[in-house]
């Protein structure tokens, strides 16, 4: 590993342009698109070229991946803490899981490993990302009949219409934050759910300290996430999301959890910090 | 054997290079036919570790729909119906921490152990046979009567354990078969098992693990297949061992038992109780001075019992030096040598036949406890001196970190054989099993030295321990397993 490099160029630049931009991101970041966009995809053909780039590390336990694979149970907590806040008793087995952005499959594979999952639908625009999942899932002779691999986007998966067809639980880890327009792909996302159905992902708060720990320490000092994984710019806010789904309507229950990596003890659950940095957001679809 | 011959008469008619060919094409064929069944936990080894691991893992619920096989060389079913009279006891016990006895009564086991088999101690008497510096460890007035560890024989709890996983069900006991080889598994169009190892066994059977359990000794064939390195040494050491018979029940009675430990130059000698007028011995000392110990007769060997706790070294030494009149010896010095009586051991006055017996002792300690789809736990991965009685409750201990860290695996979906599932494992246990390890070995050292300026120390140490009756406590409640956790 390469030892953490002194502060650079590069990184006093992005201070600088922080503290001439920041104020004004903090207005206008989440605002609804014009539905006259061009680009019939959600997907930013930077981010995915980024990505291809890191597939070839995505399952090396001691690779850039690392902190997802460490925060992987986490997604598992926090989503069995919105089923139990349910009022009617969550489904024990057979629930159908769609997992938008897959990346290697570090949660696909592991939600198809749980003992209540019927089965996972997968999906990735980056085809050399999903070569990756799809490899590493040969490993597991289990998961060969519950996990589905995708290479798509959401606009590339067919509608659903009947509730039969529909997923119990959505899921948008780490993948918010890398879309253009966030508002828009939400509604994109939303058929899919089935009524009582929950979307649940996890993002980083636009905050100065998420632009410190993320860009600054993660990316540029200590090197533990590869350069230009994150787009501060594109950071999205607890309240923001809360606002666009029951402004929506036709959703409830929202809930989060802020979460910290501590180095040395992993993530911890820390009660308001999705306020300054990494969360999980998860609200229900009415039934 | 077969074959080969078949492939040598080939040669005979067949050029070289066709031959390799053909043996080749053999080969491959061999491995299409037979395909691995695949297991979520195979465990190597049927000791106290590998069973309580199969036994835990079957009684969570969590983990009970893992596939799990047991891989055992001997043959378990004459393990199974343990029974002999309540006058014979096996050589080989060892001592039950309360909190491995909590471990082994959560998962279901404790209730089929033979309880009339089992001894609680609630005392320690521990001296230095150079000086005879003395910590006495008894229990403060309102803890009277604490157990601090039970005496147990490893058979009896070997049986109890079978018994609960028969009781259970749903184990693949793979007895009476060797181990032939471990190898990765292949890949084939729609599964890799490249990174699974596959246990090809005597009887024919080859077992894919998603975790691979080396429950399997000091030798683990497991950690070698690992590539885990271990470190260590021997310590030119034998531990004698023998079921004794002694004038009584012991000075407290059966209400009270005390265990007895001297440290002489030698190494320590203890005497643990166990029900009636039973005990088993424990004496580490020189290879030589084993093999001279296991040819006396038994009225000689009873005699050299009772000096190595009442006699001073140079006495034991001479007595070394005798091939035989040991009994005659012993009971003329005993007379000149001055000791109260109440804090030594009942004077031995039987030996079960068949019972002494010798093992050398190591310090070994596994590089590290866990690899990709590999863990170890037990002997496997630590190997330590007797004389804290510690290793069966080391390994019970890891026992119960790996079921907690599979559970967390399955809860969570993640792989449970992946290294990164069993780093939790490594960094609970690897610490706490090197400061014990550690520990014990310093003590031998120790009380190894004969004269010198360490032999007045370690009398002061003794004896500002035996002063301090908290620190006492403390030692006591960590000895039971039962004391604020400090590691």
């Amino acid at each position: 590993m390469a030892a953490p490099a002194p502060l650079r160029a590069t990184s006093l630049r992005n201070l600088n342009l922080l503290l001439r931009t920041a104020p004004r991101f903090v207005q206008n970041q989440f605002r609804r698109q014009q539905s006259t966009t061009s680009a019939s995809s959600s997907v930013n053909p930077e981010e995915v070229s980024h990505f291809n780039a890191l597939a070839s590390t995505w399952w090396d336990p001691h690779g850039s991946s690392r902190l997802l694979h460490l925060m992987n149970p986490l997604r598992h907590d926090f989503i069995r803490t919105c089923h139990a806040s349910q009022p009617d008793a969550p489904l024990r087995s057979g629930l159908k899981y769609l997992d938008i952005g897959c990346g290697g499959g570090i949660f696909a594979e592991s939600a198809a490993r749980l003992g209540s999952t019927g089965s996972v639908t997968a999906i990735d625009p980056s085809s050399e990302v999903l070569a990756v999942a799809k490899g590493h899932a040969r490993r597991d002779p289990g998961l060969k009949d519950k996990l589905t691999y995708l290479n798509t986007s959401i606009e590339g998966l067919p509608l659903l219409t009947s509730a039969e067809e529909q997923y119990d639980l959505l899921s948008l880890f780490e993948v918010i934050e890398h879309i253009t327009h966030p508002a828009e792909f939400l509604d994109k996302c939303t058929p899919f759910v089935k009524p009582g159905g929950w979307i649940v992902m996890s993002t980083i708060a636009r905050t100065w300290m998420s632009w410190f720990t993320t860009k600054l320490v993660a990316e540029d000092l200590a090197r533990i996430v590869p350069r230009g994984t994150h787009d501060w710019e594109k950071y999205i806010n607890e309240e923001e999301l809360r606002a666009h789904f029951l402004r929506e309507r036709g959703w409830n229950s929202p809930r989060v959890m802020g979460v910290v990596y501590v180095p040395g003890l992993g993530w911890k659950e820390v009660s308001s910090s999705e306020r300054v940095g990494n969360y999980f957001f998860g609200i229900r679809k009415d039934f | 054997m077969a074959q080969a011959l078949r492939f040598r008469q080939l040669g005979v008619y067949v050029c070289h290079s066709c031959s390799r060919t053909l043996r080749r094409q053999r080969r491959s064929y061999a491995t299409t036919v037979q395909t691995p069944d695949i297991y979520d936990v195979v465990c190597v080894g049927g000791g106290p570790a590998g069973l309580s691991l199969l036994a835990a893992l079957r009684s969570s619920p969590t983990t009970v729909n893992l596939k799990v096989a047991l891989v055992e060389s001997q043959d378990l079913s004459k393990t199974r119906p343990f029974s002999l009279p309540p006058t014979q006891f096996s050589n080989r016990c060892s001592s039950l921490t309360p909190s491995s006895l909590r471990f082994l009564d959560s998962i279901g086991a404790w209730k089929h152990v033979q309880r009339d088999r089992v001894q609680a101690y609630q005392e320690m008497q521990v001296w230095d046979g150079v000086t005879g510096a003395r910590i006495e460890f008894d229990w403060p007035a309102e803890k009277a009567g604490t157990t601090i560890a039970y005496m147990n024989e490893n058979l009896n709890l070997t049986s109890g354990l079978l018994k609960r996983i028969d009781e259970m069900g749903g184990v693949d006991m793979l007895d009476n078969q060797r181990v032939e080889d471990i190898v990765f598994g292949e890949e084939s169009e729609d599964v890799d098992l490249s990174s699974w190892p596959v246990v090809k066994l005597s009887g024919g059977r080859e077992l894919a693990a998603r975790l691979l359990v080396g429950a399997d000794g000091a030798n683990s064939p497991v950690r070698a297949f690992a590539g885990i390195g271990s470190k260590g040494w021997d310590y030119d050491r034998h531990g004698v061992v023998a079921t004794l018979e002694l004038e009584g029940s012991g000075w407290g009675g059966e209400e009270v038992k005390t265990a007895y430990q001297r440290f002489l130059p030698t190494g320590p000698v203890a005497m643990l109780p166990m029900p009636g007028n039973y005990a088993t011995l424990v004496w580490s000392t020189t290879p030589a001075l084993a093999t001279h110990l296991k040819t006396l007769s038994p009225r000689d060997f009873i005699s050299m019992v009772n000096a190595a706790f009442r006699l001073s070294p140079v006495d034991l030494a001479y007595l070394h030096t005798q091939a035989s009149g040991q009994t005659e010896e012993v009971a003329w010095r005993t007379q000149h040598t001055g000791f109260d009586a109440q804090r030594i051991p009942q004077l031995v006055v039987g030996v079960q036949e068949g019972s002494v017996a010798s093992f050398p002792l190591k310090l070994r300690h596994a590089n590290t406890y866990i690899g990709e789809r590999v863990a170890l736990v037990g002997d496997a991965a630590h190997t330590i001196h007797p004389l804290a009685g510690q290793g069966l409750n080391q390994g019970q201990g890891d026992v119960e970190s790996l079921v907690k860290t599979i559970e967390y695996s399955v809860n969570h979906g993640q792989d449970i054989g992946v290294q990164m599932s069993l780093e939790s494992y490594n960094a609970d246990r690897y610490a706490a099993n090197h400061i014990l390890l550690g520990v014990c070995d310093k003590l031998h050292k120790l009380y190894a030295a004969e004269s010198g300026p360490l032999v007045p120390l370690r009398s002061i140490g003794l004896r500002a321990v035996n002063a301090l009756s908290p620190l006492k406590h403390f030692m006591m409640s960590q000895a039971a397993g039962t004391g604020v956790k400090i590691l």
